[in-house]
């Protein structure tokens, strides 16, 4: 009964109020409920934003697996994969982290990484295995609301978000540019090049270069870019020199820049710079850079303009005052009415280089340059240096001029009246010296020296040269002895270089008047001589002395000649000051002493020794192109075994794949441009004089 | 008295004045408030029980939720990371044609858990009402949750030591996800719910429900 009473109280109260018995373990799901929402509310707070990149196509992307990555962190995920609209595209949805989507700026750059092989190295190798991923790179803003981008083809060589600067390179030719290309200062690779691009007119390449901090300090606008394609061949007075920059660069060219004056002020971004073709011609260019307010004139030239190109320099009195910009032919109708082939040339004239102030405007140049062309001044063509071809135009004071009009051809250029150029007569170049030895008929030359001699003979044998001591008959038979001995006659080269010295020590003689002084003292000489014949008897000896001469005018050595005419000289001195001598006529001393004033005038001009040393110089360097040619051959054969080495290391990477195909066929390429190199080492070392003589 | 009103044909402790110890099982006349073996407080019927189990019940629930929805694993191959989730993993292997393993993992990661939840439910809900099955069945079903609860574990220790051994740095390796602590935290909820459970209430309610 009692137990019924309990057990009756103990389940009434549990219906009393609810909630005063509530039990604490509620807190448990309430606390369960709140952390999972906490959780689900993260989650989606944290989802990211969606953004679209449209690419070219997907090689490789897949939905929920491809990753965004920026530095190399992932940022996001792909989540689905579409066309446009058109079906033109392929649309790449993306969710970003949100706080990563809000520094998207709208030039964003999207690509797609995969394994690359290319001449600077091998790049996303990771992605063989782990499938492909997008990199992006940008520079970030704050609060952007850009979602929507296009992606990049390949990845971009130039990154946003680095540090440096980035410039514009206008090339004329774009050759050997190659994206990715490095750029090099002093030899340090500072930054590369991105794709060339046509510019807008089509009649140039346009190529971005990014120059890396710190490097891009160094960068001013007076610094000058040139082309440093795989390797260069220079040839010059110290002989062939080949340049090789770097593998790499061998490959996929490259650019060097260096501030070849100072002061230039620093550069911002977008700079455009001019590309040169080598060093040498960026180097020129702080000369032929020309003023703002340059005017353009031309010169109608009727003999041959081989040699002339444009950029060639336009001299006023050796200095530069401007530069050709184009060369071309036009039909003339002379007075008579025959038609005409006539060369124009268009030149560009930078009135500063007159000494003009820098904003004379171009009415008063015109005027200006009037004036000289009626004071004389005409244009006409010169060579550039004694080792080339290359001619310039010379603007030059003539001053017994024709009178010529300053007109102004059919689309109103003004013309610099010309004069023929003195361009035969090449006795003040090397390259003339050497093109005359060249252009010298060896046989003719040697059939004069025969007849000369064969003269000689006749005069020997005339009764008046009978009476002649029988030395003179000696040395003439000596000479001719000489001339014909077969090893004289097989060694025309020295042959050729000797007449060419004689030929331009005769010249520089007749130039200086020297010549005639020469002749007629030799002249007055001979009489004399032929006084003294009887006269004297230590005249035999003077003629063994003259005959050492001889000799030494055959070994060609003008320095020795000019000693041995000294000693001569004093010798007969001192016959003159012998006894014997002392009935000599007094003519016969003065024509020595006009002999000695013009030995020493000759000597003093120097023009033996310039000559001499110019030619000794041209011949070295003639010798040392045979030298580099010879070695050459072996340069392009290590070239061949890299090439080949190469070849074997990519067969083994499998063989179908395009990189793979593209690469060989690189290779190939540049195997073929090392095997033309192999030939024109070749025929440079079978023939060294070509490279000289430009054949 | 209470006998003679009894029209089940069987006899309860309270109806027979006793009262048992849960912990020790000792019966003790229904006054005694204390165990006399080990201590423990004597009550004839926890008051609290069923509070308990609804709480401890909401609670796996909603942990639940987050265990089928979030990612089971993380498992990174060279690089890739994939997450799979319990559905999407089950819905792999019957793509990869493991019907059996598929099944298993059903029932021991769905199928189980979810039923648990129902038979709690049903259970906690029979009392103070009619119920279809009788008192018997039902006691058999709370012994078969309470007896399966522990076995729900399974997964969990799977993901726990996969993601122990399977550390081999870039190549492989695999993390649990959120869903492995919410899976397990389900599991205890839910077992901690039957055990909340006074079983003996289902006979009470059979009385009162008779009377």
């Amino acid at each position: 009964m009692t137990q019924s009473t309990l057990s009756e109280m103990d389940i009434l109260p549990a219906k009393h109020s609810p909630w005063r018995n509530l039990s604490f373990v509620w807190l448990v799901p309430i606390l369960a409920l709140l952390v999972s929402l906490g959780v689900a509310w993260q989650n989606y707070s944290n989802k990211g934003t969606l953004i679209t990149i449209v690419f070219q196509d997907a090689a490789g992307i897949m939905p929920n697996d491809t990753t965004i990555k920026f530095r190399d962190v992932i940022i996001g995920a792909v989540e689905d994969v579409n066309f446009t609209k058109d079906m033109s595209h392929v649309e790449v949805t993306a969710r970003i982290n949100k706080d990563v989507a809000d520094t998207l700026s709208p030039e964003t750059l999207f690509w797609v990484v995969r394994p690359e092989v290319s001449a600077r190295g091998i790049s996303g190798l990771s992605t063989v295995l782990s499938g492909v991923y997008l990199d992006a790179a940008w520079t970030p803003v704050t609060g952007s609301n850009a979602r929507a981008f296009e992606g990049l083809k390949a990845a971009p060589l130039i990154r946003p978000g680095h540090e440096g600067t980035r410039i514009k390179i206008r090339s004329k030719n774009g050759t050997s540019l190659a994206p990715g290309a490095p750029v090099f200062f002093r030899g340090m690779e500072v930054g590369q090049l991105d794709t060339p691009k046509l510019s807008e007119t089509g009649d140039s390449t346009d190529v971005e270069a990014f120059i890396n901090a710190p490097y891009d300090k160094f960068l001013t606008s007076d610094s000058r870019f040139w082309n440093m394609a795989g390797f260069s061949v220079t040839l010059g007075p110290a002989g062939l020199d080949l340049n090789v920059a770097s593998l790499g660069s061998l490959l996929t060219g490259g650019v060097a820049f260096e501030n070849i004056v100072s002061g230039g002020e620093p550069v911002t971004n977008d700079t455009l710079f001019r590309l040169f073709t080598n060093e040498a011609a960026a180097r020129d260019s702080i000369f032929t850079q020309l003023g703002t307010n340059s005017i353009k004139m031309s010169v109608i030239f009727t003999e041959s303009v081989s040699g002339l190109a444009s950029g060639a320099p336009v001299e006023y009195r050796g200095l530069r005052i401007g530069q050709i910009t184009s060369i071309g032919a036009f039909i003339a109708k002379s007075a008579t009415g025959k038609s005409k082939v006539n060369m124009r040339a268009l030149i560009s004239i930078d009135p500063q280089a007159f000494g003009l102030e820098t904003d004379t405007n171009a009415e008063a140049t015109h005027d200006f340059i009037e004036k000289l062309v009626k004071d004389g001044m005409r244009a006409r063509l010169a060579t550039t240096s004694i080792f080339s071809a290359a001619l310039k135009i010379e603007l030059a004071d003539i001053p017994d001029a024709a009178p010529a009009v300053f007109a102004k051809d059919a689309d109103g250029t003004p013309i610099i009246p010309s004069v023929k150029s003195e361009l035969p007569d090449f006795t003040a170049t090397a390259e003339g010296v050497l093109q005359r030895v060249n252009n010298l008929p060896i046989e003719e030359v040697m059939n004069q020296a025969v007849s000369l001699m064969a003269a000689i003979e006749t005069i020997a044998s005339a009764p008046g040269t009978q009476r002649a001591p029988d030395a003179i008959l000696g040395l003439i038979d000596d000479a001719r002895g000489l001339i014909g001995k077969d090893d004289t006659q097989a060694i025309p080269g020295e042959l050729r270089s000797m007449i060419a010295d004689l030929r331009s020590i005769v010249a520089d003689l007749k130039n200086q008047g020297a010549a005639e002084q020469l002749a007629s003292a030799l002249k007055s000489f001979d009489k004399a001589s032929a006084d003294i014949a009887a006269a004297s008897g230590d005249l035999p000896a003077l003629i063994t002395d003259l005959r050492a001469i001889a000799t030494k005018v055959n070994n060609l050595k003008a320095e020795e000649l000019i000693a041995a005419v000294t000693r001569v000289m004093d010798s007969t001195d001192a016959l003159i000051g012998t006894d014997g001598a002392k009935s000599i006529p007094p003519a016969l001393a003065s024509a020595l002493t006009e002999v000695e004033a013009a030995l020493k005038e000759l000597r003093e001009g120097g023009a033996v020794t310039n000559t001499n040393a110019a030619l000794a110089s041209a011949r070295e360097a003639a010798d040392a192109v045979a030298v580099a040619a010879k070695t050459f051959p072996d340069v392009t054969a290590q070239l061949d075994a890299v090439i080949s080495k190469a070849d074997a290391l990519l067969s083994t990477y499998g063989a179908k794949s395009t990189f793979n195909s593209e690469t060989l066929d690189l290779l190939r390429e540049l195997q073929a441009a090392a095997k033309s190199v192999n030939q024109l080492a070749r025929t440079i070392e079978r023939n060294p004089n070509s490279l000289i003589l430009g054949r | 008295m209470e006998n003679a009103g009894n029209a089940r044909g069987y006899l309860t402790a309270r109806d027979a004045g006793l009262v048992n110890c849960t912990t020790c099982g000792r019966v003790h006349p229904a006054s005694d408030t204390e165990c006399l073996r080990c201590g423990a407080a004597l009550t004839s019927r926890d008051t609290k029980s069923l509070q308990k189990v609804w709480a401890w019940w909401a609670a796996g629930i909603i942990a639940f939720i987050p265990a089928n929805t979030y990612p089971m694993l993380k498992t990174a191959t060279l690089g890739k990371q994939t997450e799979g989730t319990l559905l999407g993993g089950i819905v792999e292997l019957v793509h990869h044609g493991s019907i059996g393993i598929a099944a298993i993992v059903f029932f021991a990661s769905i199928a189980i858990p979810a039923s648990k939840f129902f038979a709690v439910a049903y259970l906690a809900l029979g009392i103070g009402r009619p119920s279809r099955l009788s008192a018997h069945r039902r006691h058999q079903v709370y012994e078969v949750v309470e007896f399966v609860g522990r076995w729900s574990m399974i997964d969990v220790f799977v993901v726990a030591i996969l993601a122990a051994l399977v550390q081999l740095g870039s190549a492989a390796s695999i993390h649990p996800g959120i869903a492995a602590v919410s899976f397990a935290l389900s599991v205890a909820f839910t077992m901690l719910s039957a055990q909340s459970f006074d079983p003996r209430q289902i006979w009470d309610a059979d009385k009162e429900h008779s009377k």
